[in-house]
């Protein structure tokens, strides 16, 4: 009874707060205040920061022991797919995420061990490969091998000063 | 030089499926455009038919009994046993990893094993720890030509990149490093340059226009997607001075994967590697069935092969891909006509 009450109330509040940005002519309901510019700029350099290191961990020999990165074959994070994830894959034998994907790849193509899932490498190498595919539709479990965004110059994502913002 | 415009070059090669019929009108002095199966509309001179190899990208580690060794003794010892037996084989780059000396050795020795001769191309993967030293110093020129049974044969080298490194002050293996990354956005577009140019047009001057010609680069002569350099910057000029050839067929490496196009009077074929398959760039292909299908990566064979090239009495030919896995569909499992 009570929560029914409650859910009453909150939606009572969106719808106004619906009628209240519609009021104003704002396309988007924020659940508090919009981050401020520099706030924002803050996130974005962090995020960005979090895809350079994944970047780096992705084009380095140093997670296998046979000389093969990621990026051997899957250069700019193509056909990583994350996009599709979580899916049912094979190789695992169960649904699985991208990082379950990303560390069966370090320990069978590459021949190395498999990192924490919850390390700041691995939350650093999903984020360049799902940077990689900004704008693309989620579809979990497609069966489709995505090139990625089309890249024209520099590594891919915004570092400032090569014109790829 | 009689050249088409590089937007008209960019335009033909970037719009699928009716990018040969857009070329046409557009540029109608492109050549007789050729029907997808390979038959040019003005005959080329007989030939005595015969069958040769590619191989192509084995990417060799200094590394003991790298499981890409074995890989490329597959494909060696595929070819040997191919039921047609090959007049020669053609290696279209990529033998070593990093360019040391050792993979370059190691490839050698593997490739010697082959039962035929065998010429070979460089990759930007052989070269640029020492700009082609080693590789030049074990196989010679990185460019040449060759006449066999009345088909006249070209290898260029079309890896050549302006000097990023000098003035960075980098070492051999830092720039090594850079150029072995697909992406390298750091070295930018790579090509055969002016000398090769112009050894190309001497080579080619005195043949006359039904001469049938097959020519290897380590990549495409065609606008595929710059960013990994599946292009050639000076493919324009290279179209140009073939133009005069009734047909020609071209043959590359470095895309890993199976791939054809068609721009005036130059049909390409793309081959597969003997070390990892890439994925296909986000542009859409120009002839999209023609291509290979998704890799298992728990198969180290998914994905790879060799090739062998028929050409017929009339200068037609049949790419036929030797998959190592069940990677083809059915259509390129019959034979790519070219």
């Amino acid at each position: 009874m009570e929560a029914k009450r409650t859910l009453k109330k909150i939606s009572v509040v969106a719808a106004a707060a619906g009628a209240a940005a519609l009021l104003l002519g704002i396309g988007n309901v924020y659940a508090k205040k919009p981050f401020t510019a520099a706030e924002a700029e803050d996130q974005q350099r962090e995020l960005l920061a979090m895809v350079k290191k994944g970047d780096d961990l992705w084009h380095s020999d140093k997670l296998g022991t046979n000389g093969l990165a990621c990026a051997n074959c899957h250069p700019d994070a193509s056909a990583s797919n994350p996009h599709t994830w979580p899916k049912y894959q094979t190789d695992l034998g169960k649904v699985g995420t991208l990082r379950d994907m990303i560390n069966w790849c370090i320990m069978v193509p590459l021949q190395g061990q498999a990192i924490d899932v919850n390390s700041e490498q691995m939350v650093a190498m999903e984020t360049y490969a799902t940077y990689m595919h900004r704008g693309v539709k989620l579809a979990p479990a497609k069966d489709e091998q995505h090139g990625g965004v089309p890249v024209k110059s520099g590594p891919g994502y915004p570092t400032g000063d090569d014109g790829n913002r | 030089m009689d050249k088409f415009s590089r937007r008209d070059f960019l335009g033909l090669s970037f719009k699928a499926g009716a990018a040969t019929m857009v070329a046409g009108l557009v540029t109608p002095s492109v050549g007789s455009v050729l029907g997808l199966g390979g038959v040019a509309e003005a005959a080329t001179r007989k030939i005595t038919p015969f069958t040769f190899a590619v191989l192509t990208d084995s990417h060799l580690f200094d590394i003991e009994a790298h499981k890409f060794d074995a890989i490329l003794a597959k494909g060696v010892a595929d070819v040997n046993n191919m039921k047609q037996r090959p007049d020669f084989v053609i290696y279209a780059g990529d033998l070593a990893q990093l360019g040391k000396e050792a993979e370059l050795s190691k490839g050698k020795k593997i490739l010697d094993k082959l039962k035929v001769p065998y010429r070979i191309i460089p990759g930007e993967h052989d070269w640029y720890r020492d700009l082609g030293k080693a590789w030049t110093g074990m196989f010679g020129a990185d460019h040449w030509s060759f006449d066999h049974k009345g088909v006249h044969f070209i290898g260029m080298n079309s890896i050549l990149i302006p000097d990023f490194w000098t003035q960075r002050g980098l070492t051999p293996e830092e720039r090594m490093g850079f150029v072995a990354e697909l992406e390298c956005h750091q070295c930018g577009p790579w090509g055969v340059h002016e000398q090769q140019l112009q050894w190309l047009e001497e080579d080619v001057k005195k043949l006359s226009p039904d001469t049938p010609v097959v020519v290897f680069t380590h990549s495409p002569l065609w606008n595929y997607y710059p960013r990994w350099n599946f292009q050639t910057s000076d493919a324009t000029e290279i179209h140009g001075i073939l133009r005069k050839f009734d047909k020609v067929m071209a043959v590359h490496g470095h895309v890993h994967q199976v791939v054809y196009n068609q721009i005036g009077n130059i049909v390409s074929a793309g081959v597969m590697s003997t070390s990892w398959p890439w994925p296909y760039p986000p542009v859409e292909l120009p002839y999209p069935n023609i291509k290979m299908n998704r890799v298992d990566p728990a198969d180290i064979y998914d994905g790879l092969g060799s090739h062998e090239l028929n050409l017929s009495a009339n200068f037609d030919g049949v790419v036929q891909y030797h998959a190592f896995s069940d990677v083809l569909p059915d259509n390129v499992k019959r034979g790519v006509k070219l």
